[in-house]
């Protein structure tokens, strides 16, 4: 339909404004359709790959999400353990300040028979000079009573 | 016809939902799934100096039973529980059987590892319906060292708030506590929250730590020697103070007897605050020094000033006797000191223009409190006015007709330590917040000048005069190789209203008397064994003198001591 057009007018143009050209002219000045170029690109690659974009974003989604819950189970964990390791630690530093307390060392100072230093003497060293009284340790009773059974479990 | 009637229905609960109440439906679709978590706050630490712990937080639970479940194996689970939770069986027993209950207390803060090991062990023998929640601990790992000042926390109440008991943890409690937080967030159907959901975090803010002038072990040597000063002397109870002469800071205030922070359950309510603060006594003699130094500082006397001491003053309303009998005695200011003469004092004190003693021992301290941060603590009683008769002022002069707390005392002694400058005695270190607001500490102590240099020297010297072998009435109070100055105080007790017969002993002094680093005073109620200031408090100042001076390895000065002349 298109390649029956072009071929009228030129012979209206020609009647109209230029009756002494010949047809050869004419053929050579004829302006024609340039046949479009088809492509034939298969559909089948295209289609595929937005296909698998689309399977591996949902997927990648999928497995994202589950990798984020998943981590989020392990952080309940972890934190939970982390808890349990915290109560551990303080229940050791706990036990370790009920050791350091001075009652309990005392009494197991005296028990090995240690008592509080006597009175002791001082040594200026860049004059040589010695001040104090120093005296010699004397066994003696041990200070204070001994300290009452701590017990493990407060109410 | 059908179709329409449902549709019909349809668009009424649509106009339901989106136009009568859309905020409440949202929210309640929002609420499914979602939950608030309080983040506990943690309460702030109590140390020492030295930064060992007084008071500590600590993660602790709360065991608790369902007893519709526990009801079936409960004579076994509570022998379990009371063996391993160290808790009464029976108690236990009666509480896993209660009838018509599903929640009962089984043990309150257990420290958290305890717990969980407590009941971990319980589901692997097959027991159910035991289980924790939080219930936040104190502990006190130091047990009964500086309890009267901590105080403690009680039982948490329902809500969870501590519930502070006495001393610090009361007076400083919304310092130490902190504030909760809040989180709130989405969870799934196991309980873990979902990533991507909305979650919204306010956090917790921490109590803040105090941290004390006390040095713990100075403060155990402290109730050591207090004890055994008290129970030796067959005494009702004492105090001791020791601070730093130059910045006013308490290292140790201990008070007999006292109790366990930690197991306050076995000591009487009464024993719970400090003494030391909250009981207002007559100080008796050590007054005397106060005296002493306001008279020199009036430019009234000096240390060799001379008087004529009769063996009875006859006064107003009743003689004036000596604690020991003699005939007339020519004594030095120096000498009515070294021999804490009522007499010679009464002598010299006559002196003071009218009004001028109150005025001093008010800038001494005297009458008003401290405010060293522990509530219920005595203002003493300073007579003014109409009760300031020449009596009065006679005996106010040696230290009787008026009352003082310890503390006190001790800064009044310790002005002179602190050649004449009273600093205001601290507690805490740095400065911390009281619940109206007030800064306390030793960042925020005043100073101010009471009587001039020169005259607290004086003063020191004669004080010196006091543990002298033969000039002095407390050579027990001498620490060797140390210029030690102090002052003896033995004092009538008023028990309810009337002096009843006991006496208050006590000896106040500091070292080395020609430059003080510390100020210790030890005081001892009614003792039986009959003895005075200088024999029952001089040695127990001596032996935590002596122990504070090495423990802070202070060199003695080496210089000679005073030889003021007592007599003439």
């Amino acid at each position: 339909m298109s390649s029956t057009a072009p071929q009228r007018r030129p012979a209206t143009v020609r009647s109209r404004f230029a009756p002494h050209l010949d047809g050869a002219a004419l053929d050579r000045a004829r302006l024609a359709v340039v046949p479009r170029l088809r492509s034939r690109a298969p559909r089948v690659p295209f289609v595929m790959l937005v296909s698998v974009l689309l399977l591996t974003g949902v997927v990648g989604l999928l497995l994202f999400n589950t990798s984020m819950q998943q981590a989020s189970f392990t952080a309940s964990r972890l934190e939970d353990e982390s808890k349990v390791l915290a109560a551990r630690e303080q229940a050791l530093t706990t036990e370790l300040d009920r050791l350091r307390n001075p009652d309990r060392l005392a009494a197991l100072a005296c028990k090995q028979g240690m008592v509080v230093g006597p009175p002791a003497a001082f040594i200026d060293l860049t004059t040589g000079r010695v001040t104090g009284v120093p005296a010699p340790a004397e066994a003696g009773p041990c200070l204070g009573t001994p300290p009452a059974p701590a017990s493990k479990v407060r109410r | 016809m059908f179709i329409a009637m449902i549709l019909s229905l349809f668009a009424a609960r649509l106009v339901q939902l989106q136009g009568v109440d859309p905020g409440q439906y949202a929210a309640m679709a929002a609420a499914e799934g979602k939950i608030s978590v309080v983040l506990p706050a943690e309460r702030g630490d109590i140390v020492d100096r030295n930064g060992q712990p007084l008071a500590d937080s600590i993660d602790g639970l709360m065991v608790v039973a369902d007893p519709s479940l526990t009801e079936a194996k409960a004579a076994a689970l509570a022998g379990f529980l009371s063996r391993r939770l160290d808790l009464d069986y029976f108690t236990t027993l009666k509480r896993l059987r209660m009838p018509d209950s599903r929640f009962q207390y089984i043990a309150r803060q257990v420290p958290a590892a305890h717990a969980r090991d407590v009941v971990d062990a319980a589901r692997d023998k097959g027991f159910v319906g035991i289980f924790t929640r939080d219930d936040p601990v104190r502990v006190y790992p130091a047990g009964s060292i500086g309890a009267n000042l901590l105080g403690f926390l009680g039982t948490p109440r329902k809500n969870g708030a501590a519930r502070p008991s006495a001393g610090l943890e009361l007076a400083f409690n919304g310092y130490l506590s902190g504030h909760d937080g809040e989180a709130r967030y989405q969870v799934g159907a196991t309980g873990s929250q979902i990533p991507l959901g909305d979650n919204t975090v306010d956090p917790a803010r921490d109590g803040s730590r105090l941290t004390l002038t006390l040095d713990r072990d100075l403060q155990w040597y402290c109730q050591q020697v207090l004890a055994d000063a008290v129970r030796n002397a067959r005494g009702d109870s004492g105090t001791v103070i020791v601070g730093d002469s130059r910045t006013g800071e308490i290292l140790c205030l201990a008070d007999y007897p006292t109790y366990d922070a930690s197991r306050p359950d076995l000591s009487p309510e009464n024993l719970y605050g400090s003494r030391a603060l909250s009981d207002a006594y007559e100080p008796g003699s050590v007054e005397k020094t106060l005296t002493m130094a306001s008279l020199i500082d009036a430019g009234k006397v000096t240390d060799t000033t001379r008087f004529k001491v009769p063996s009875v003053l006859l006064r107003q309303d009743r003689p004036i006797h000596d604690y020991f009998e003699h005939g007339t005695l020519r004594l030095t200011l120096a000498g009515i000191l070294a021999k804490s003469s009522n007499i010679g004092t009464v002598m010299a004190a006559d002196k003071f223009d009218r009004g001028q003693l109150r005025s001093y021992l008010t800038r001494f301290g005297l009458g008003s409190r401290t405010g060293v941060g522990i509530g219920g603590e005595s203002p003493g009683i300073l007579p003014d006015g109409s009760m300031w008769t020449s009596q009065t002022a006679d005996r106010i002069a040696f230290g009787q007709s008026l009352s003082v707390n310890a503390l006190q005392m001790w800064a009044a002694v310790n002005t002179i330590a602190n050649g004449g400058e009273r600093v205001d005695p601290s507690l805490v270190k740095g400065t911390a917040t009281l619940a109206d607001g007030t800064e306390v500490g030793s960042g925020v102590a005043q100073r101010r000048r009471v009587v001039s240099e020169d005259a607290a020297r004086q003063t020191s010297e004669m004080m010196e005069r006091v543990i002298d072998p033969e000039a002095g009435v407390a050579p027990g109070a001498a620490v060797p190789g140390y210029r030690v100055a102090g002052k003896t105080g033995t004092a009538q007790r008023v028990v309810d209203g009337v002096y009843d017969g006991s006496f208050t002993v006590s000896f106040a002094g500091f070292a080395p008397a020609d430059d003080p680093r510390f100020t210790a005073y030890v005081v001892v109620h009614n003792p039986r064994n009959g003895g005075g200031g200088g024999s029952v408090g001089g040695p127990a100042f001596s032996k935590i003198m002596g122990y504070t001076l090495r423990r802070y390895a202070v060199a003695p000065t080496g210089t000679p001591p005073s030889r003021l002349p007592v007599e003439w």
